[in-house]
């Protein structure tokens, strides 16, 4: 009996094994054995094409820490998520506020609103630069139309990286809206009434209680949109690639132009692990303080 | 009704209008541009629609690269994909979710971990890998790479927690197998889960450009986003033709434009459903 029980658990185990492998093989092969990989590559000196491989130890860090066009990468991503994220989740809110109590035809404008996010970057960043072109495209006409100094926008070091974020952030400004959007529905509507009942003014009722009790999507939305601008590439690379003068060049383009453009193997090892370690020290210090500044209402 | 009512009504229309419009703008103006002459492309400041609309700028972009080509491409790529992720999601949510085993908390801390890693890390050795396997230049070698989806695992998983478990164990109670309860019980009753997987790994991979760009070197292979961008670059001669350009933009646009059209409630409704779902 106790053996036939032991056989029939054994079994049981096979079988899962059937379950898990069509998933189990690609995501060993694609997603982990290259994590390790990675770190292996990322102390060799190779070119993606040599038969040979110098391990060189640490000598790609301390290159990097060395290296300016290193440090003016990580400024560049630095203004670029944080001028992509806040004004993506400040606007999202916006507009979710503005659609979130009864209105006719709020479904139309919540699709219109939301529709950048599922259309292709390349194709839609290469729009944009159309709307950029400094001679006769439309971002000149309307400042123009408005009186103002006309830019040359993609070849500016500065008007690149605002145009950049344009993109960026006409493209996620949906995504975040609708997150917003339900939300903003969880809020009970009595709680605002007591506030109001209290003598709170709209302003005070939004930040007093609006704000903390939709604070953990606010949480949520911004390590999402964090993580997504440290992997932004596609308008980049359409747009300016990394220039001028390495203006709009974050770490994962560097990462990219390093890898495989300059076939730097090691060199790009290195980038992509930081990035790696980035963005994992980004979740936990966000889920740190989470823990002493959101509210959840249980 | 009152006016202290109509009043702010009517102001939340307007802005909700111009903002529409405004981020509409750059789709209406893709369109209007592929229907301008160079002459009028060029023209300073814009024209808003052009004189005598040429509907034939379309077919001239049709026939400079090959746009039919690449859709069907990129078409055909996410559907094979979006195929094996619903089997493969769906097994593995099964046996995480309906299966008892040893290393069930470990399989689980390890498919955590990976959701949290950026996936661009991961594409310099993912491509080494792949040319090892001999497989860059190929589809099985970009079909493969992005055959299993972490998020997607995720999705279906909540969807079977959330179905009551007596029906599995009525089930097994009849003599039904593992493979008979996931796929004629909890398949169908979890559809609306795999409809949303289905759609948002269809967008996710059509509108995917740079790891299928590095895999596909042949021009004939390439997928949507990368052929447009050759076009732009070399066809278009960055700018010398915006019209073109602008409707070859509209080719590979109008598809995604016409499915979200379609499938917007879906769309919407499971982009936050499926996202709040990793909250917990």
């Amino acid at each position: 009996m106790k053996l036939k029980l032991k056989r029939f658990r054994k079994w049981g185990e096979i079988q899962v094994l059937w379950f898990a492998i069509p998933a189990m093989i690609p995501l060993t092969v694609f997603w982990i054995l290259p994590m390790f990989y990675i770190i292996y590559l990322s102390m060799t000196d190779w070119d993606l094409m040599s038969p040979v491989k110098t391990f060189v130890g640490l000598e790609n860090y301390t290159y990097l820490f060395k290296d300016p066009e290193f440090y003016q990468s990580l400024q560049t991503t630095l203004i670029f998520t944080v001028g992509s994220v806040i004004p993506t989740m400040i606007g999202g809110l916006l507009l979710a506020l503005l659609l979130s109590s009864k209105l006719a035809g709020s479904g139309i404008y919540r699709a219109i609103i939301f529709s950048p996010w599922v259309t292709p970057t390349v194709a839609v960043s290469i729009v944009w630069a159309w709307i950029f072109e400094p001679r006769s495209g439309m971002a000149n006409a309307i400042l123009s139309e408005l009186g103002m100094q006309t830019v040359p926008w993609l070849q500016n070091s500065v008007w690149a990286m605002v145009a950049i974020l344009i993109v960026t952030i006409w493209k996620g400004l949906g995504w975040v809206m609708v997150f917003y959007l339900i939300a903003l529905q969880s809020v009970p509507e009595s709680l605002r009434e007591a506030a109001h009942m209290d003598g709170a003014g709209r302003l005070t009722c939004f930040f007093k209680v609006t704000l903390p009790l939709i604070s953990p999507t606010t949480f949520f939305l911004f390590i999402i949109q964090t993580i997504d601008s440290l992997q932004a590439y596609d308008q980049i690379n359409i747009l300016t690639q990394g220039g001028p003068a390495g203006s709009t060049r974050t770490v994962l383009y560097l990462y990219y132009q390093a890898a495989f453009d300059q076939f730097n193997v090691g060199q790009a090892s290195a980038v992509a692990l930081l990035l790696v370690v980035f963005t994992a020290l980004f979740s936990l210090a966000s889920m740190f303080m989470s823990r002493r500044s959101v509210h959840y209402l249980s | 009704m009152k006016l202290s009512q109509l009043l702010p009504r009517l102001s939340r229309h307007a802005s909700l209008l111009v903002i529409s419009f405004v981020i509409a703008f750059p789709f209406l103006w893709m369109i209007t541009s592929s229907l301008k002459s160079d002459g009028e492309i060029r023209r300073f400041p814009p024209v808003l629609w052009p004189e005598r609309p040429l509907w034939h700028n379309f077919s001239a972009a049709w026939e400079a690269a090959p746009f039919g080509q690449y859709l069907l491409n990129s078409v055909l790529v996410a559907l094979v994909i979006v195929l094996i992720q619903i089997i493969n999601s769906a097994m593995m949510a099964y046996a995480l979710t309906h299966m008892n085993f040893r290393f069930k908390n470990a399989l689980m801390a390890i498919i955590l971990t990976n959701y949290m890693l950026p996936v661009s890390a991961t594409y310099l050795p993912s491509y080494i890998i792949l040319s090892k396997l001999g497989l860059i230049d190929t589809y099985t070698g970009l079909i493969i790479s992005n055959a299993v989806s972490i998020f997607s695992i995720f999705l279906i998983r909540q969807a079977f927690m959330q179905l009551p478990k007596e029906l599995a164990e009525a089930a097994k109670i009849d003599g039904a197998g593992h493979v008979r309860i996931l796929f004629s019980i909890l398949f169908p009753l979890a559809r609306s889960s795999f409809i949303i997987l289905a759609l948002l790994t269809f967008i996710t991979n059509y509108n995917n450009y740079f790891w299928p760009m590095l895999i596909t070197k042949s021009p004939e292979l390439s997928l949507v986003s990368a052929g447009l961008r050759s076009f732009f670059v070399e066809g278009g001669g960055y700018g010398m033709k915006w019209s073109l350009i602008m409707a070859g933009s509209t080719f590979t646009i109008l598809p995604l434009l016409i499915l979200f059209v379609i499938a917007q409630k879906w769309i919407i409704k499971g982009v936050s459903n499926a996202f709040s779902v990793n909250k917990g």
